[in-house]
């Protein structure tokens, strides 16, 4: 089976094509170098479009417990967006926590075809599993959260070897077929069960003492060593915390030339200056990742209006849950391996600490210079629903647009951040970049983010329009492994997508010590923890991303 | 002719029955015959198998294939206007391919054991609360709370799995033995409100301080605020019940070690709580562990979770947004727990599909139109179902997974023998293709 699409624009910066017209041509689900001399069994005319990859979203909490829990919370939410009725409804909806079926239409609808779940919690993870096998339309994947895992934090007190650590940071990843290390307040959520409010860099923390520092390191030379693409993916100490940007620049100062993903970075850029203490530090961030090539993060922006908030860092969402609207919330201390906290929320334009924040991120986008290290999220759902990306687009692409939305927000707030200053748009090269390329090849995933030859089919087409929100709402073509799942933005067809998961080596030894450590400890075999090939996606099996040695 | 099957022994079987998930017991299979080697008295029960051969479909009491039973089911509700399922213990798979019945025909849906789950949810649903897991409440609760009954009737293996003796054998903080971060040189304390520990409880917790606060089911309730006063250190003066005396002062002693333990656990097996009183039990057990966290931690652990009740719980919150007892007709789904619980349902309903994979429980009383079970191959019904599908369960006739009680493990079941028994996912995909083959 071929299929061509022709004509289009096409922005493949990771293939060096931008703004190039010209075909792409898709046989059995890759794409092909074209030849005219092939038969295609179907043509696309992308006359009038911009031609992109499929998008990636390395940063959007989609399946899982928490994920359940904000379900639960948010009956309002999904009552008021039930799916639209029709040959595709899965009876599902939910917007700030969307059922499975919404989110794989949602998400394919705007051109995303692969999404990743950061922060899956090893002794949830067979739950998460079975959650993404029952999204439709996108490829996904699971971040492991370490860092405040019992087993772990013993190794490091008891000062075992890196090796002895990067084994078992091996096995837990191979165990819970998921593709890269997600940190979540390294140490902190562990302090929290010991009844610690708080936990600094370099504060030392209750019962193991260590320093969230030194468990940063130790999973830094971990993911290192074991050449698993995607550098650690932090969510850092004391997130949402006024001065919290002094940790944050601290923490890139940590980091001693071991790459690093800090995610959600908004919420970890905050000053404490002027009559409100709370002040922008999107500056000192932005600068700091400017230096620093070693660095990428992902934004985290926030955007107006309803949401619920869900986190493996029940010590921050502890802190935050007097805030929570609609009055309800939900914590939970798991396994000996993470927590959550589940907080509903709605940002408030004019409220000046949520309008700022609003500023915050538009100002990291607009000041990060490099493209390739600054990724498009909201953190969904903590910053906002995944479904306000068209938008968020547009407030970077758009300055006129942006300054009518400034000018919106809270008076106080606008007199705190230099967003009006900054003139900066982004181009339909450096949006391909934040929502493609750049995810893609963080994430190890060399056959996604381009349209060269070897790459996924998944092709998305859109017509180029002035109103950059309305063209990244409904692209006019999705392909799917060359299969068209979305024509004008609609649901066409819905197909099985694929997990991808590493599987570095390790020692064996780390069997049995894993084994002693469930049956006494835990109270769960190793063997029921560890998930097996045959379990995701129904026996398909997963998708192995490489690792580099 | 094939060799007398080889008898095999099979340890580190897990569980799917009660919910608490216990992974290390052993049976015996050889050919079709299931003989537990070492497991609770309901995982034994529940467990047996002989080697004789299953029964086969049946329609109308006449027996069939498969596929004529699944071709009969899809017809029955395809005509249906308002159907009820009903039971549905079936393991994770077997719990989507029945939604995807509803999705496809229209049914109100609903748990067998989903009663003491909506005591629970009328609290975490409307205000939440802060819950811990097994393995949390194994290595670090100081004082547990078992209020109501003992659970022990229901969760044989609850305080062996939550509360293990250590060896002693290995210094604090040494080795991988439970608990980890207690001190071993100060016992756990647990404290028995409502109910007496029975026998098999109080041999379980002989190494551990075990006291009792005996309170009558009608006052538990009260009982349950005045302990929240207590907490809270309010006034119990404006309270319902005399807390006095004796009941006063154990109340207040209790709140007290709460304050100072450094991991409190609540527990409650929400389905043996008064009906009446449930919800408020709940609302003031989360209160209080609301209140504690203040100054120390502490933490809920609802016992429950029978037949994977709480897989079928989160499959029906990731597809349709809602928690069980929700309806599914014509491209929406609504969630009405009063209109939706089985038994209300069954009064507007015209055709009952029940489903019980896990044991052989009869369908629920119903005469206003067909009946259709995916059921035990042992059910003996009072009534012959219209369509009746034997399905094997899963753990023994076929692999799986299921959700463990605190909602956060969720274990993969094996297959144990072939006694040509269909999965309840394959007799609901079976019905859900009647209607699209000709």
């Amino acid at each position: 089976m071929r299929v061509r699409v022709t004509n289009g624009r096409i922005f493949d910066p990771a293939s060096g094509a931008v703004d190039v017209l010209g075909n792409v041509l898709i046989e059995d689900g890759r794409v092909v170098l074209d030849n005219s001399a092939l038969h295609a069994d179907e043509t696309h005319d992308a006359a009038g479009c911009v031609v992109m990859a499929g998008g990636i979203d390395l940063h959007s909490h989609i399946a899982g417990g928490k994920v359940n829990l904000a379900r639960l919370l948010m009956g309002e939410d999904r009552r008021a967006n039930p799916e639209p009725l029709g040959v595709f409804c899965g009876c599902g909806g939910g917007v700030a926590a969307p059922t499975t079926h919404v989110t794989g239409c949602r998400y394919s609808q705007m051109g995303y075809t692969a999404v990743f779940e950061p922060a899956m919690v090893g002794a949830n993870a067979r739950h998460a599993h079975l959650e993404m096998a029952d999204i439709p339309n996108i490829d996904t994947g699971g971040f492991l959260v370490l860092g405040n895992d019992d087993f772990l934090l013993r190794l490091i007190a008891q000062g075992e070897s890196q090796t002895a650590i990067n084994d078992y940071v091996a096995w837990m990843l191979s165990a819970t077929q998921t593709c890269a290390i997600k940190i979540v307040n390294p140490g902190g959520i562990s302090a929290f069960k010991f009844n610690a409010r708080s936990l600094d860099l370099d504060e030392v923390g209750p019962h193991y003492a260590l320093t969230p520092r030194r468990v940063l390191q130790t999973l830094q030379r971990a993911v290192t060593e074991l050449g698993i693409p995607h550098p650690i993916h932090l969510h850092g100490c004391n997130l949402g915390v006024p001065g919290n940007v002094a940790t944050t620049l601290a923490t890139i100062g940590a980091t001693e030339g071991f790459p690093l993903h800090l995610t959600h970075v908004q919420f970890h850029a905050y000053g404490k200056e002027g009559d409100r203490r709370f002040s922008s530090g999107a500056a000192e961030i932005a600068a700091a990742v400017n230096a620093n090539p070693h660095i990428s993060v992902d934004v985290g922006q926030i955007m107006f209006g309803q949401t619920v908030t869900a986190s493996a860092d029940l010590m921050a969402q502890y802190r935050n849950h007097p805030l929570a609207s609609p009055k309800k919330w939900v914590g939970m201390d798991i396994e000996c391996d993470a927590a959550c906290g589940v907080v509903p929320f709605a940002y408030r334009d004019k409220s000046f600490v949520n309008a700022l924040q609003w500023a915050i991120g538009l100002e990291l986008f607009l000041l990060i210079e490099d493209p390739w290290r600054v990724f498009l999220t909201t953190d969904h759902p903590n910053g906002g629903p995944f479904t306000s990306y068209p938008h968020l687009i547009r407030l970077l692409m758009d300055r006129d647009f942006r300054a009518e939305q400034l000018a919106r927000l809270h008076k106080a707030a606008r007199a705190h951040t230099n967003l009006g200053e900054l003139k900066r748009e982004y181009t339909l090269e450096e949006i391909a970049i934040v929502t493609r390329a750049a995810p893609a090849r963080t994430l190890g995933l060399k056959d996604r983010g381009h349209l060269a030859p070897g790459a996924v089919g998944d092709v998305v087409l859109y017509a180029d329009m002035a109103d950059r929100e309305a063209m990244f709402s409904a692209p006019r073509l999705v392909l799917k492994d060359g299969r068209t799942i979305v024509r004008d933005g609609e649901i066409v067809d819905l197909v099985q997508g694929q997990t991808y998961a590493v599987k570095p080596p390790f020692d064996p030894l780390m069997d049995k010590r894993m084994d002693r450590w469930f049956d006494e400890a835990i109270g769960l075999k190793a063997k029921h923890f560890r998930i097996s090939d045959g379990e995701i996606r129904g026996g398909q099996g997963p998708s192995i991303v490489e690792c580099v040695s | 002719m094939p060799a007398a099957a080889q008898a095999r022994t099979i340890r580190d079987l897990v569980c799917g029955f009660c919910g608490l998930g216990c992974d290390d017991l052993e049976v015996k299979v050889q050919g079709r015959s299931v003989r537990p080697r070492s497991a609770c008295p309901e995982a034994t029960a529940l467990l047996e198998r002989s080697d004789g051969v299953p029964p086969v479909p049946r329609v109308a009491g006449r027996e069939t294939s498969l596929k004529e039973a699944a071709a009969r089911a899809g017809a029955l509700l395809a005509a249906s206007r308002s159907a009820v399922f009903s039971g549905l213990g079936a393991d994770v798979d077997g719990v989507r391919g029945v939604f995807d019945l509803a999705l496809r025909f229209g049914a109100s849906f609903d748990h067998a054991a989903s009663g003491g789950l909506f005591r629970n949810l009328d609290t975490l649903q409307r205000r939440g609360w802060i819950a811990t897991t097994l393995a949390e409440v194994r290595n670090r609760c100081d004082l547990l709370v078992v209020v109501g009954a003992d659970p022990t009737p229901d969760f044989a293996r609850f305080f062996e799995r939550a509360l293990p003796v250590a060896s002693g054998e290995v210094a604090d903080g040494d080795g991988d033995e439970a608990p980890l971060f207690t001190n071993r040189a100060h016992p756990r304390r647990v404290v028995f409100l409502g109910d007496l520990a029975g026998p098999a409880a109080r041999a379980a917790l002989a190494h551990y301080d075990v006291s009792h606060i005996p309170v009558p089911t009608a006052l538990l309730a009260d009982a349950m605020a005045g302990l929240s006063a207590f907490v809270d250190a309010r006034s119990v003066k404006t309270l319902a019940g005399a807390f006095d005396g004796a009941l006063g002062a154990a109340l207040a002693e209790l709140a007290g070690a709460l304050k100072a333990a450094r991991y409190g656990v609540l527990t409650w097996n929400g389905g043996a709580l008064d009906p009446n009183d449930g919800e408020r039990i709940v609302g003031h057990a989360a209160a209080i562990v609301a209140r504690l966290n203040e100054t120390t931690r502490a933490g809920v652990f609802p016992l429950g979770g029978r037949d994977n009740l709480i897989g079928a719980h989160q499959v029906a919150l990731w597809r349709f947004g809602y928690p069980l007892r929700t309806l599914v007709a014509q491209g929406e789904a609504s969630h009405a727990p009063g209109l939706y619980a089985t038994s209300r349902a069954l009064r507007d309903a015209d055709l009952l599909l029940h489903v019980s994979a896990f044991r052989p429980d009869p369908p629920p009383a119903f005469s206003s139109g067909p009946l259709i079970a995916l059921a035990h191959p042992h059910t003996e019904f009072a009534r012959e179902p219209d369509v009746f599908i034997p399905v094997g369960t899963p753990g023994i006739d076929h692999a799986g997974q299921v959700f463990r009680m605190d909602g956060v493990v969720c274990l993969p079941l094996v297959k144990l023998r072939d006694a040509g028994l269909a999965s309840v996912a394959q007799a609901a995909a079976a019905i859900l293709q009647s209607g699209r083959t000709p």
